[in-house]
C-alpha cells in the first residue's frame, strides 16, 4: 500500500514536498552519498596511514632501496636484516622496557589515585567540593610547556631527576585531572549509590564497598583511564628527554630520537625505521587487548 | 527480632526539615508500614533506621541499644531497596551470600544458608545466574533472600514491589505477608501504596510533610480516619468530601451544602451543632444507587466504569466530585442525573478549618 501510494505521489508539487531527506532518498541519490563517504573515508584512511606503511615499508629495503629516486613505493629487495641488525646500533629492547615500566607504573598509579579521588568528589558533599572540581579542570588549560621549568625545578629539588620516580610522578599527575574528571561520571552515571548502600547494609565499610562493588562495576572506566595514562606516557618525549635522559634509563622515544639526532637516521636509515616500527608494537598490543573496554568506558558516561 | 524506637527523632538538610520530632515505637515481631504520598519523609525515616543517614536530632533504638552512631553493618538490619541494588557482577547465591561472607562464615555454612533461602523464595534453580539474566519478580525475590539469608533483627523494606506489574505486586505482597508470618521478624516497610499498607500491615503509619498523621491498625485508619489527610489517603477510590455547614436544630439536623440543598442528617449524637462548618466523609462502597428515602443526593454523571464484579460511577454535586462504588452493574448513562442513598452507619465530619475529627460520627 505504501509503495503505491508513493509512486502515485504527484512530482510537480514543488521539490520540497517529496523529499524525505536523510538517506530516504532516491535510489541514485543514496548511491551517489553512499560514494561520496567512501570516498573521504578512504582518503583520510590513506592521509592518515602513508607515513606509517612508509615506516612499515622503509624497515624491510635496504638503504640503497630507501634513497632510491624516485621513492619505491614498496620494497624492492624485501629484507629483514634491519631488524636483526638493529640492537647493534640502538639498545632498543632495553628502551622499550623502561618505557612500559614508566607508563605502566604511571598508568597504575594514576588509576589508582583518581578512581579514589573521582569516588569522594562523585559521592560526597563537602565544603570546597565544587573549587576543587574547578581547580582540577582549570589545570587542563595550562599549555604543557609553561609548566617545564617550575615541573623540573620541582623534580630536581626533590633529587628525583633521572630517575624512573620522578618521571612516573610527573606523568601520573599530567593525566590526573583527566582519570578524576572521566571516573567521576562515570561512577555518577553507571554506578547506583544503591548498590554501595546495600553494601553498607551487607556488612561493608565504606573502603571495601569500593573495592568489593563499586570497582568491580567500573572496569570499563578504569581500563579507559590505565589506557589514556599508559599511552601519554609511552608517546611522551618532551617530558621524558627533559627528566629522564640518561644512557640506558632514557625511554623508547627519547632513545630513538637521540639515535635519530646522533645521525642514525641517515646512516642507519632502515635499522631506526625498524626500531620506530618496534616501539610502536607495545602500544598496539595494549590497545587492541583493551579496545573493547576503552571504547566502552569513554562513551558509558556520555549516555546513561 | 528485636524492638524499635524511635524518641524525637528530626532530621534537617541545612535548613530544611525533612522530619521534626518523630516518635514512634515498633514492637517485636510487628509488620509496621508507613505509608504516606511522595516527599513526606518515609524514606528518609527508613534511611535513618538503616543508618544510611544520619539524625540530627533524637534517638533511635533497635533492641534497646542506641544505634544513632553505629554504622548499618553494627546494627543487624537488612534493607531490601526499591531498585533491588542487586551486585551486577556477582551471581545469585554470591549476592546472596555476600553478607555471610563478610561475617566471616565458612563456606559450608553460607551454602547450606544459601540454599535454604533460596528454597524458600524458590529460587534454587537461579542460583547460577547473574541478575542481568534474571526478570523483574526474580530479581526481587533475590533481594528478599539477601536479606533473610542473615537472619537479622528487623527487615527495611524500601518501596520493593513498586517496579512490578500489577499482577506480580498482588503475588509478592502474599510471598511477603506469608514470609514474615514463618520468620516473625520485626518489619519497617515503606510505601506510597496504600493497598499494599492496608492488605499486609499489622499497623499503618501514615505520614505527611514529616509527621505521623495516625498510628493504627488498617481497620481502625478506614473505619476511623482521625482527620481528613487520613481518610482521603486510605481506600481506593477515595473518600468522598462534601463541604458544608450544618442547619436545623439538635436532633433534626441538615447539612447544607455550597449549592444550598441539604442533606438530612441521622437523628443520634453526631458531636454537631448548628452552625459548625464541616466537611462529610462517604466512602463510595457505602452508597447504593436509587432513592430509599434515607440521606440521599442527586449526582450528575460524568464517567461510569464498569470492573465486572461492580461499577464506579462518577460524577458531581453541589460542586464537589463524587466517586460511588455499585454493586454489580446499574443501568446508569453518562449525562444522567442519578438519586444515590447515603449509608447512615457510616459518615465521617470533619472540622472545616482544622480537618480534625468530629465527635463519635460513624
Amino acid at each position: 500500500m505504501t509503495t503505491t501510494t508513493t509512486e502515485h505521489m504527484p512530482r510537480a508539487t514543488g521539490r520540497r514536498s517529496g523529499r524525505k531527506g536523510g538517506f530516504a532518498r532516491s535510489r541514485n541519490a543514496d548511491r551517489l552519498t553512499r560514494a561520496i563517504v567512501i570516498v573521504v573515508t578512504v582518503l583520510a584512511l590513506v592521509y592518515i596511514l602513508l607515513p606509517v606503511y612508509w615506516m612499515v615499508k622503509s624497515s624491510f629495503q635496504t638503504n640503497a632501496d630507501i634513497r632510491a629516486l624516485p621513492p619505491h613505493w614498496y620494497p624492492h629487495e624485501f629484507t629483514i636484516q634491519a631488524y636483526l641488525d638493529m640492537t647493534y646500533v640502538i639498545p632498543i629492547w632495553r628502551y622499550i622496557l623502561n618505557s612500559i615500566y614508566v607508563a605502566a607504573a604511571a598508568a597504575i598509579l594514576s588509576t589508582l589515585i583518581g578512581c579514589s579521588a573521582a569516588y569522594v568528589l562523585a559521592r560526597f558533599r563537602f565544603p570546597g567540593m565544587t573549587l576543587c572540581l574547578v581547580a582540577i579542570l582549570a589545570t587542563q588549560l595550562i599549555p604543557p610547556i609553561t609548566r617545564a621549568f617550575p615541573l623540573y625545578s620541582a623534580i630536581q629539588s626533590a633529587g628525583l631527576l633521572n630517575s624512573y620516580t620522578g618521571i612516573i610522578i610527573a606523568y601520573a599527575g599530567f593525566s590526573l585531572p583527566f582519570c578524576v574528571m572521566l571516573l567521576r561520571g562515570y561512577f555518577m552515571n553507571n554506578c547506583p549509590p544503591d548498590l554501595e548502600e546495600a553494601a553498607l547494609v551487607d556488612g561493608c565499610s565504606y573502603f571495601s564497598a569500593f573495592w568489593r562493588i563499586i570497582l568491580p562495576i567500573s572496569l570499563p572506566g578504569l581500563a579507559a583511564v590505565t589506557i589514556f595514562t599508559f599511552l601519554n606516557a609511552w608517546n611522551d618525549f618532551l617530558w621524558a628527554s627533559l627528566l629522564l635522559n640518561q644512557g640506558d634509563m632514557k625511554t623508547v622515544q627519547v632513545g630513538i630520537g637521540d639515535f635519530s639526532g646522533e645521525g642514525g637516521n641517515v646512516r642507519y636509515i632502515s635499522m631506526f625505521m625498524a626500531a620506530c616500527v618496534t616501539a610502536t608494537i607495545p602500544a598496539l598490543i595494549m590497545f587492541l587487548f583493551v579496545q573493547r573496554w576503552l571504547v566502552s568506558g569513554l562513551t558509558a558516561g556520555s549516555v546513561k | 527480632m528485636a524492638h524499635i524506637s524511635l524518641r524525637q527523632v528530626t532530621k534537617k538538610y541545612g535548613r530544611f526539615v525533612a522530619v521534626p520530632d518523630l516518635s514512634l515505637e515498633v514492637a517485636e515481631g510487628e509488620f509496621l508500614i508507613l505509608v504516606g504520598p511522595s516527599g513526606c519523609g518515609k524514606s528518609t525515616l527508613l534511611r535513618m533506621l538503616a543508618g544510611l543517614e544520619s539524625v540530627t536530632h533524637g534517638e533511635i533504638a533497635i533492641g534497646g541499644e542506641v544505634v544513632n552512631d553505629q554504622m548499618p553493618r553494627q546494627r543487624d538490619i537488612a534493607m531490601v531497596f526499591q531498585s533491588y541494588a542487586l551486585y551486577p557482577h556477582m551471581t545469585v547465591a554470591q549476592n546472596m551470600g555476600f553478607s555471610l561472607k563478610l561475617d566471616r562464615c565458612s563456606k559450608a555454612e553460607i551454602e547450606e544458608r544459601v540454599a535454604a533461602a533460596a528454597e524458600i523464595l524458590a529460587l534454587t534453580p537461579l542460583l547460577d545466574r547473574k541478575p542481568a539474566q534474571l526478570s523483574g519478580g526474580q530479581r526481587q525475590r533475590v533481594a528478599m533472600g539477601r536479606a533473610i539469608v542473615r537472619d537479622p533483627k528487623v527487615f527495611l523494606f524500601d518501596e520493593p514491589l513498586s517496579n512490578l506489574d500489577a499482577k506480580l505486586r498482588v503475588q509478592m505482597r502474599a510471598e511477603i505477608k506469608s514470609l514474615h508470618y514463618r520468620l516473625k521478624t520485626t518489619i519497617v516497610y515503606v510505601t506510597h501504596d496504600q493497598v499494599e499498607a492496608m492488605t499486609m500491615a499489622d499497623r499503618i503509619v501514615v505520614m505527611n510533610a514529616g509527621n505521623i498523621e495516625q498510628v493504627g491498625t488498617p481497620l481502625e485508619l478506614y473505619d476511623r480516619p482521625m482527620n481528613r489527610f487520613v481518610a482521603e489517603f486510605l481506600g481506593s477510590p477515595s473518600m468522598n468530601m462534601l463541604p458544608g455547614e450544618i442547619t436545623g436544630a439538635a436532633g433534626a439536623l441538615s447539612l447544607r451544602l455550597a449549592d444550598g440543598s441539604s442533606i438530612a442528617l441521622p437523628g443520634r449524637d453526631l458531636g454537631l451543632a448548628p452552625g459548625d462548618r464541616v466537611t462529610m466523609g462517604v466512602r463510595p462502597e457505602h452508597m447504593t444507587i436509587g432513592d430509599t428515602g434515607g440521606m440521599g443526593l442527586d449526582i450528575v454523571v460524568d464517567v461510569t466504569e464498569p470492573t465486572g464484579s461492580d461499577t464506579l460511577l462518577i460524577g458531581r454535586a453541589a460542586d464537589c466530585a463524587i466517586t460511588c462504588e455499585l454493586d454489580g452493574r446499574p443501568d446508569v448513562r453518562m449525562g444522567e442525573t442519578a438519586r444515590v442513598t447515603i449509608d447512615p452507619a457510616h459518615l465521617h465530619f470533619f472540622d472545616e478549618d482544622s480537618g480534625r475529627r468530629i465527635g463519635a460520627a460513624g
